[in-house]
């Protein structure tokens, strides 16, 4: 068997965070957690990681950030997948426009976060 | 004891003036030293329930993610998640470690949606935290009442709806409030009744509020502005007016323009903006008839709307005004003059001398 | 001859005494109007949920305008901070006022800036443009601005950003202070709030940042600094905010937002005419001024305060910077009170002019020269031999006590409230700077009063040469 495939996830909500890490353990992937965005993108770094996952209202560095420094520093093209909370379509827009792979509205069904995870892994 | 009585003896032959100075001395003193105590036990008290809270905190979060998973999908409650509730239920008579449960819950309530949202809503009922909120609603303390009802919106209790809707004229503005953002929060439009009978004055804070809770639902089902935009309360007719703006509400366009004579320079304000964003067109010629008789502000206003509306029509009216004193309606009436009628531009902006039209005229030129 | 000296000598006792008096009653009321107020605070904002609003794009905007001057050190650091507000509707503008580091170069090259097309509204006249306005080309800083223009003091610094924000609330903060993420939307409530009051400001608290950590712009652990002058402000920041600032705000009678973080209705303090660039202490200034403006208008009004420890800074650590700091407030109390004299004692202002204006003439502008005074009377007795020991004994004793309560009962309302100091030990450390400081740290404060006092009245040259600099606490610090 291969490797596991690794997740960044970076999410100031513990909860969520370990909640998510659980189920998505129990998928097969291996789970790294920041909670806030300058421990993202160092573990992005050094992680290499096959898909990203980060909220986008973080301590100090905010999830944008974190999308314009991979796709613009890091030159990567690992998709990211946004949370964001209800209200927040014009920051949504700029995600994208940054280079955001796809975004899901908080709350969020985790079991639909997994179908796309599955999607995007494929 | 000797040196007692003789402090006792200087004091009765002292001065009134010193035998107070005296007794101010011993009360600071005493004050001092029961603050000192005090502050000690507090100490002590915060430090020990904050290291308790924690504790706590991350038990409940374990206990909750492990009933999350071990539902199964024959039995509406699973044996293992019995075992869970009945654990929580035992902490409930301690209203400390109550809320800690609440908060743990709406931690993750807030966040997820779907089958794991539902299986904490039904461990907000197994557990019976549901029945400590709804007494909240009867006590006396009005923050008690508040909280009640912001845990119960928070929870999605539609069931107590007639209970809350008796709050609608409680004195406190925080309580109204409370049952505000409730009634929007699970009846989303339909919610917005109470406005028909909203007597105190709906501040903006307020009103952000609910236009955010609004806007997490994606049925913009039917519901008339129009008598609220007729209200006596100016600040529901602005709400109204923000709402006429988001849900682009252009049925009632003859109501919004009736609205141009309220007495309220706010409103009218509000309005413009409404009406540039609708591209009400007749609006315009409406405003320019009694043009010179608007406050200032409400010309910059206006302005703004025709900016909105750009028509070539509008050539005379702006040029009157491009040479106006102030900086932002110069500002307005030139840029739409240029975007209506780039040529006339190109000869009026010659003919300016002060130096905010020169600023204003090469800005424009280059954007 | 004899009879008259002897009855100079009561009446300057019976002033003296009367004073005191008044000092302890004063402080006495204005801790029980403050006790009543951070309950009803507390119990208002104990169930508010400020997330709810953060992200709100309907919220109303708002510009933080932070002046900057030779703060190459750190500006990367401390605007990235600014940067990570979590309120959606806001910008923040960098006002370089004429540095002569590299602050420049630092944030173009650190925020990939250019250089913008930018029409101002010059409504209030400043010091020109240097290089110019910039903005970031990366959309994640597109809420930066930075503006580089001559040095010509902060209140300049300040003016030139309320022309530039298109924003309706402006923040003026300085820029090495740290902001926690919900201080926009906490400062920004009142404004909200009100419906039948027009709130014209808001200020907020400042805490000491000294010894504690941060990390990434946030505010990881909070400790309490080794220096007595350190831990004495720490005190007198707790007085100050928790009881006096508390009790003001609910008589409506606050004459000042600390410099360092406060909030404005933009539209007000350009129609008041923006900062005054002729004073050393413009942040009391403006809002005296704005009040007697609102006052002048009769319209009600409100100046908001906001206790939570939403902004910490670093506080001087040493003497020389520490007595530099006061002799600059005590010269900014003098010159507001002085150009704005018309107010004190006069109907017209209402309570601002009746109650307000009174109390910070007698209380803070003339309480340090009255302690000399008194000191030098007392010196005169002394020599004249007329001292009763015991009395004065007794008197004193009395004074000191009253101190220590004073200080006990604000680090109580702390405790009661935010309690920041959360590790073992410090409360006895607390209690023994209480007693402590009235010997360690108030005399400098009192000094340097006396020394501002004398610098106002004999030496105009000194504050020339501070308002061209940056007149600011912060600078001569790091």
């Amino acid at each position: 068997m291969s490797e596991l495939q690794k997740i960044v996830l970076a999410e100031d909500n513990s909860l969520l965070s370990s909640l998510l890490k659980f189920r998505l353990e129990k998928e097969g992937y291996k789970l790294l957690i920041a909670d806030n965005g300058k421990k993202a993108i160092e573990l992005i770094e050094e992680h290499k990681p096959e898909l990203i996952l980060t909220d986008i209202m973080m301590p100090f560095i905010s999830g944008l950030e974190v999308i314009s420094h991979v796709r613009y520093k890091l030159n990567m093209l690992t998709p990211i997948i946004v949370f964001s909370a209800a209200g927040q379509e014009e920051i949504v827009l700029k995600a994208f426009n940054l280079g955001a792979t796809d975004f899901m509205s908080k709350p969020f069904s985790p079991n639909e976060l997994v179908i796309r995870i599955k999607r995007l892994l494929r | 004891m000797n040196n007692e009585q003789s402090f006792f003896e200087y004091l009765q032959n002292s001065p009134p003036i010193i035998e107070l100075v005296w007794l101010m001395i011993s009360i600071f003193l005493l004050s001092i030293f029961i603050s000192i105590i005090y502050l000690k036990y507090l100490r002590s008290h915060l430090r020990n329930n904050e290291r308790i809270r924690g504790t706590y905190q991350m038990k409940y979060e374990l206990n909750l993610i492990t009933y999350l998973y071990s539902g199964n999908e024959d039995q509406e409650i699973s044996p293992q998640q019995q075992i869970i509730i009945n654990k929580l239920k035992k902490d409930l008579s301690d209203p400390f470690k109550r809320s800690i449960i609440v908060l743990t819950l709406l931690k993750l309530k807030n966040e997820i949606s779907g089958e794991l949202d539902e299986s904490i809503q039904k461990l907000y009922f197994q557990t019976g935290l549901i029945n400590f909120a709804i007494s909240k609603l009867r006590s006396k303390k009005w923050y008690v009442v508040a909280k009640g009802v912001r845990e119960l919106t928070q929870f999605h209790i539609k069931e107590v709806h007639d209970e809350v809707i008796t709050l609608i004229n409680h004195p406190k503005n925080e309580v109204r409030k409370e049952m505000q953002l409730y009634l929007v929060n699970l009846f989303s439009f339909k919610g917005l009744d109470f406005l028909d009978l909203l007597q105190t004055p709906l501040s903006e804070w307020d009103q952000i509020q609910l236009l955010e809770v609004l806007q997490r639902f994606d049925d913009q089902q039917v519901f008339d502005i129009k008598p609220w935009l007729k209200s006596s309360n100016d600040t529901v007719v602005i709400f109204a007016l923000k709402l006429a703006d988001i849900y682009i509400q252009f049925q009632a366009k003859e109501d919004l323009i009736e609205l141009l004579a309220h007495k309220n320079e706010k409103i009218r304000i509000e309005l413009l903006n409404v009406l540039g964003n609708l591209n009400i067109i007749v609006a315009k010629s409406i405003v320019m008839s009694n043009f010179s008789e608007c406050s200032q502000e409400e010309q910059i206003a206006f302005f703004k709307m025709m900016e909105k509306m750009p028509e070539s029509d509008d050539e005379p009216f702006l040029l009157e005004y491009i040479h106006h004193e102030n900086f932002e309606i110069k500002l307005s009436a030139l840029k739409n003059l240029k975007m209506i009628n780039s040529s006339t531009f190109n000869i009026h902006k010659h003919l300016g001398t002060d130096p905010d039209f020169i600023r204003i005229v090469e800005f424009l030129e280059h954007n | 001859m004899e009879i008259n000296t002897i009855e100079i000598f009561l009446v300057i006792r019976y002033i003296f005494f009367v004073y005191a008096i008044t000092t302890i009653g004063s402080y006495i009321v204005l801790a029980i109007i403050s006790a009543t107020e951070t309950i009803a605070y507390m119990k208002k904002n104990s169930f508010v949920n400020y997330k709810e609003i953060l992200s709100s794009t309907i919220a109303p905007s708002i510009s933080i305008i932070a002046p900057a001057y030779n703060e190459s050190l750190n500006i990367i650091e401390n605007v990235r901070s600014l940067l990570s507000n979590h309120y959606v509707n806001y910008d923040v503008i960098i006002v370089n006022d004429g540095s002569k580091d590299d602050s420049l170069e630092k944030l173009i090259k650190a925020y990939d800036l250019i250089k913008v097309d930018f029409l101002v509204n010059e409504q209030i006249p400043t010091k020109p443009l240097r290089a110019g306005i910039f903005k970031s080309t990366n959309p994640a800083f597109e809420k930066l601005i930075v503006v580089d223009k001559e040095n010509g003091g902060k209140a300049d610094a300040l003016n030139t950003g309320l022309n530039l924000s298109n924003n309706k609330y402006v923040a003026c903060i300085d820029v090495d202070c740290l902001l926690l993420e919900e201080a926009l939307q906490k400062m920004v409530k009142p404004f909200l709030e009100s419906t039948d009051t027009k709130v014209i400001a808001a200020g907020g608290v400042i805490r000491i940042a000294n010894s504690c950590i941060i990390k990434d712009g946030k505010l990881i652990d909070v400790n309490l600094p080794k220096k007595m002058l350190e831990k004495g402000q720490i005190l007198e920041y707790i007085r100050a905010f928790l009881l006096g600032r508390m009790a003001w705000s609910r008589l409506n009678g606050l004459l000042v937002i600390s410099g360092a973080f406060g909030m404005f209705d933009k539209k007000i303090a350009i129609e008041v005419g923006g900062y005054d660039t002729k004073t050393v202490g413009e942040d009391m200034e403006i809002i005296v001024r704005m009040r007697g403006f609102m006052e002048e208008q009769k319209e009600k009004y409100k100046v908001a305060y906001i206790p939570d420890p939403l902004c910490w800074t670093e506080a001087p650590d040493n003497y020389k910077i520490f007595i530099s700091q006061r002799n600059r407030w005590t010269r900014g109390t003098i010159e507001t009170l002085r150009k704005h004299r018309k107010i004190g004692f006069n109907r017209k202002y209402r309570s601002m002019g009746l109650l307000s204006y009174p109390y910070w003439l007698f209380f803070e502008r003339l309480a340090p020269l009255i302690e000399v005074l008194g000191l030098l009377y007392f010196g005169i007795l002394v020599a004249l031999k007329q001292v009763r020991w015991d009395y004065t004994a007794a008197f004193i004793i009395m004074a000191y006590l009253f101190t220590v309560l004073f200080s006990i009962v604000a680090i109580l309302s702390e405790e009661l409230t935010y309690h920041q100091y959360k590790k073992k030990g410090i409360g006895f450390n607390l209690l023994k700077i209480a007693f402590l400081e009235p010997f360690a740290v108030h005399p400098f404060i009192v000094y340097s009063a006396v020394v501002g006092n004398i610098d106002y009245y004999f030496n105009k040259k000194k504050k020339w040469g501070e308002m061209t600099r940056k007149g600011m606490t912060n600078t001569e610090k790091k």
